[in-house]
Parts: structure tokens; C-alpha cells; sequence
């Protein structure tokens, strides 16, 4: 396989990243990389933790240039953090100045760069070099590792690019709202602007004016990579936003409604991204115009054995769609939604059973599931369970979940029931479910 | 020793359980615990939902450049004194 350039059609001094403290450029930029690359420990692994994206981009460089692999951790917390370290007992982490994660080797990130940049060659990467690791919740209750090559990271921003409009030296700068450590987000704000030559943003902005003065801050045409749930709460705040080439959102869909709404208010249109982290993004669609998803060029789906598949030349084997779809013809198809036991937070995939698991297996509990209501459209719908544990409080549970679980999974409410409400088989179907938390009063007054 | 609630903190404090359905009474917020992290364990998500929900109700716009952000999210009394100083509802 070929070796392809770590960085796009950048010259030595095109500004590369806006940072808090000023632009950096390309070189700039290379200079930093080379500088934390020699003085990264010799291990294989890297849990890259590090907040600002110019410093993850920095150390996830520095780590490709090392042949070190980049573990990407679905939240920060620690323990998540701490449950993929113990998957690899030769990795260690990378941290901002002042931070820790108890129980893990941890080396604090340079943000300084010390003496003037050099001019140096851009390296080359190998495509068949696995240069991250995204994980899944898979049913074993460790998270599930899905490597990723150069040749996949590259392939995937050169396919949305392309589909996007978006060409390669084009004065376009990348603001995202979400974190450069989910698989949409290396991908969508850190691989797409790198591949062409874009300027990135270094923030990740949260509330309306945050993102409004994000896009201002880099006074060139944007791009804002963000969430329905974002975008909602720009409409809800009637905010204007800086002139916008367009809107990219992914990690839950978005209704036609605010779609149409949003593309009113900001003038721009609005694509949304479909993907999941075993196959990273597979297919766009422009949520006004179409209900189906088109697929990126280089992506296949395929049914198999009444099993519905993605196919790429960089992955190495077909993988499942986590979600239910109908492939209509050329590489378009619909979602109808997750398969029975996956339920997304906030982006994030987890498995009832799972969660379940989890539950039962705490001390005093009898009898429990977690349960996820209807989605309200354009919200984020948070799980719930329902627990059988006489004599514990449900201060009590949920402090051992918080050990257990990414704090997005935590059930809210967790409801103490005296019996759950299985049917003669002992199963329990969703629709009693359903009816207990209906039967939960939204909120007290 | 929980502390006593202000009447704008009560006001506040039924606005944060309503937004983020929280099973728990809002007399039952300690004015002076942690909302985020260790306190009710709130993250990033419901610090978006109840910016708009303050936004609505008293008219005062969040910003996470905002210096005192941090102070702002530490605790119900400290939330209910920004919006106290910021509202224009």
C-alpha cells in the first residue's frame, strides 16, 4: 500500500488552527509535532485525553509519527478512561498540564513550543498504519476496540469532501461542536479540515453565543460541525451566526422540521452525516431535500444472509449496521431506527443487555432494566431504569453506577419498584415498560 | 446541614429539576452542593438544556468564555446570584 502526506495542500505559512492564543500555520504546526514526538514515552498505545483540539491534534500526530496507536475514549471520564487501560497494560495516557486519571500512567501534554519554527518536510504515512482505536460498548462489558488505518481516516474526509463541495485548498474554516475524541468528530473536525487544507478551530463551543463567537473568531468561510441538539438550541435562542458555507450534524438524526427551521435562520444548507464508530461515516444526506441516505463514494451496502452490511476498501470485513435499514437501489437506504437491544445517548452507543448486566450484577439488587423512552425529536432522551433492591436507597445504586457507567448511560430517574412487571415467561416486554415509565410524573412541581 | 433556600433559589432550583427531570424535590438541592460533577452529577448536555431554559425564563445568555463560568455552574446559590445580577426578565 501507498504512503499519502500527514497533513493537506497546507503551505508552510497558511494558517492551519485558530487557537486561543492566535492562528497557528502549517509549519508552525509540523514544528510542535516533531518537538512532542521525541519526547513521547516508547509504548505502543496512547490514550489521548487532551482538551483544545490543537493539542490533540498535536499528540495525535506526534503518536502517528511515533507508530504509537491513538486509543480514543468514548467520554473522559475515569473511569472510562480506566476500563480501556486496563484493556492495554502498555499504553499510557496523554493529559493537559495540572490533570490526572488515577490508576493510569499519565504524561502531561507541552503546549509550549520552545524556540522559532523550522522549515521540515511534511512526513508521509503508510495507509495500512492503524493510527487510532475507537471504541463500542459490545455485550462483554469491555469496550469493544474498532481499528482504524490511515488509509480509512483519509479515505472517509476525501469522500465527504467530495460530497460536501468542499476542495482541497479551500479558505474554509472548521468549527465543531463536538469532541475531537468520538469518532464523528475526528473524522468531521479534525481529518476533513486537515485532508484540505482547512483552517480547524481549536475550541469546542457549547452554548449558543459560544458557537456564534466561534465562527466569528475565524473571519474566513465556515463550516460548523455540530449536533441536532445544538442546532435546536440556536433556533430556540434566535441567535444569528456569521455568514456559513454550511451545516454539517451527526450523531442523532434531525427532523425535517428543525432542518427547514435552521436552514431558514442561518442561511445555509444543512447535510447530516450517517455512521457509527465500527465503520466511521458511510453516507450523507441533505435532511430538507431527501429521507434517504446516499452513500460516500468508496462505501457499499450489501444484504447478506438477511443481514445488512457496510463494505469498504479499508475496512477489513463487512460490518453490521447497528441500525434497522431498507437499501433501496444505488447505494441509497433508510434508517428506521436501532436494532432491539442498542440505544444511542447523546451520540453514544450502548447495549441494554449490557446495561442490565451492570445493574444486576450490584449487591442488594434483585431485579432491574434500564429502559429508553420514546425520543423526543431534536432532545437528547436519557434512559431510565427500574430496580428491585429492598433495603437499598437510590442514592446507593446509582453511586455504584457512577463506577461503572460513562456518566451519559446513568438512569434518570431510577425508580425502586417492589416487582418489575414480567409476563408468565419472565420476559419483559418494552411495551409494560413503556407503560411504567409513563406512569413516572415527568417531574416533581 | 442543609442550608436554607432563597425564595429566587427555590424559583431556580424548580426550574433545574423541570428542565433536566430530575427525580428529586427542589428543596432537596443543596444551595451550596455541586451541580455538575460529584453534587447531582449533571453534564455538558444539561448544562445546554438549562442555558436555554435561563435564557427563557429570565432573559440572560450563558458563555462558556464567560470568566466566572465555572463559578457560575458550582453551585445553586451561585447560579441563582449570576442570574440575580444578569436578568433582564
Amino acid at each position: 500500500m501507498s504512503d499519502t502526506p500527514l497533513i493537506g495542500p497546507y503551505n508552510p505559512d497558511d494558517v492551519l488552527i485558530w487557537t486561543q492564543d492566535g492562528f497557528r500555520t502549517a509549519s508552525q504546526f509540523l514544528s510542535h509535532v516533531f518537538f512532542v514526538a521525541a519526547s513521547l514515552p516508547d509504548r505502543p498505545y496512547v490514550l489521548n485525553a487532551l482538551d483544545s483540539r490543537y493539542d490533540f491534534l498535536v499528540g495525535f500526530a506526534a503518536a502517528i509519527l511515533r507508530r504509537q496507536v491513538t486509543l480514543l475514549p468514548q467520554s473522559r471520564g475515569p473511569q472510562t478512561m480506566r476500563s480501556i487501560a486496563l484493556g492495554y497494560p502498555d499504553s499510557y495516557c496523554l493529559t493537559d498540564p495540572g490533570q490526572a486519571v488515577e490508576g493510569i500512567d499519565c504524561i502531561q501534554f507541552n503546549p509550549r513550543i520552545d524556540g522559532p519554527s523550522r522549515p521540515v518536510d511534511v512526513p508521509r504515512v503508510s495507509e495500512s498504519q492503524v493510527v487510532a482505536v475507537a471504541f463500542t460498548s459490545g455485550s462483554t462489558g469491555r469496550p469493544t476496540p474498532n481499528k482504524k488505518t490511515w488509509g480509512a481516516l483519509t479515505a472517509v474526509a476525501k469522500a465527504t469532501g467530495l460530497r460536501l463541495g468542499v476542495k482541497p485548498g479551500d479558505r474554509l474554516a472548521v468549527v465543531a461542536t463536538v469532541p475531537h475524541q468520538h469518532m464523528f468528530g475526528l473524522e468531521a473536525s479534525v481529518m476533513l479540515p486537515l485532508m484540505h487544507g482547512l483552517i480547524l478551530h481549536a475550541g469546542r463551543p457549547l452554548f449558543p453565543g459560544d458557537i456564534r463567537q466561534a465562527l466569528s473568531d475565524v473571519g474566513a468561510e465556515r463550516l460548523l460541525v455540530t449536533t441536532p441538539l445544538h442546532i435546536r438550541a440556536c433556533l430556540q435562542e434566535k441567535i444569528r451566526l456569521p455568514p456559513l458555507r454550511l451545516i454539517l450534524s451527526a450523531t442523532a438524526p434531525l427532523t425535517k422540521d428543525i432542518a427547514r427551521a435552521g436552514e431558514r435562520q442561518f442561511q445555509t444548507g444543512i447535510h447530516e452525516i450517517y455512521g457509527f464508530a465500527e465503520a466511521g461515516s458511510v453516507a450523507e444526506r441533505r435532511t430538507v431535500r431527501t429521507d434517504y441516505w446516499q452513500t460516500l463514494d468508496g462505501v457499499n451496502v450489501e444484504e447478506c444472509d438477511s443481514e445488512r452490511r457496510v463494505r469498504a476498501w479499508y475496512l477489513p470485513a463487512p460490518v453490521a449496521f447497528p441500525d434497522c435499514i431498507t437499501i433501496a437501489k444505488t447505494g441509497r437506504f433508510l434508517v428506521h431506527g436501532r436494532t432491539a437491544d442498542q440505544v444511542n445517548v447523546a451520540g453514544h452507543r450502548i447495549s441494554l443487555a449490557e446495561l442490565n448486566r451492570k445493574l444486576l450484577e450490584i449487591e442488594g439488587v434483585e431485579d432491574g432494566a434500564f429502559v429508553l423512552p420514546d425520543d423526543r425529536p431534536d432532545r437528547v432522551t436519557r434512559l431510565m431504569a427500574f430496580v428491585v433492591a429492598p433495603g437499598k436507597t437510590e442514592a446507593e445504586i446509582q453511586a455504584v453506577l457512577r463506577t461503572q457507567l460513562d456518566p451519559v448511560f446513568l438512569p434518570r430517574p431510577l425508580v425502586l419498584l417492589p416487582r418489575l412487571p414480567r409476563n408468565e415467561t419472565g420476559k419483559l416486554p418494552r411495551e409494560a415498560l413503556l407503560e411504567l415509565v409513563a406512569s413516572i410524573p415527568d417531574s416533581y412541581d | 446541614m442543609i442550608s436554607e433556600q432563597s425564595l429566587l433559589e427555590q424559583e431556580v432550583a424548580k426550574l433545574v429539576v423541570q428542565t433536566l427531570k430530575l427525580k428529586i424535590a427542589p428543596v432537596a438541592i443543596n444551595p451550596e452542593q455541586p451541580l455538575f460533577g460529584d453534587g447531582l452529577g449533571l453534564d455538558s448536555i444539561d448544562a445546554l438544556e438549562l442555558s436555554l431554559a435561563i435564557s427563557q425564563t429570565y432573559g440572560y445568555q450563558l458563555r462558556s468564555d464567560d470568566p466566572d463560568i465555572k463559578i457560575i455552574f458550582s453551585s445553586l446559590r451561585a447560579l441563582t446570584k449570576a442570574i440575580a445580577t444578569h436578568r433582564t426578565k
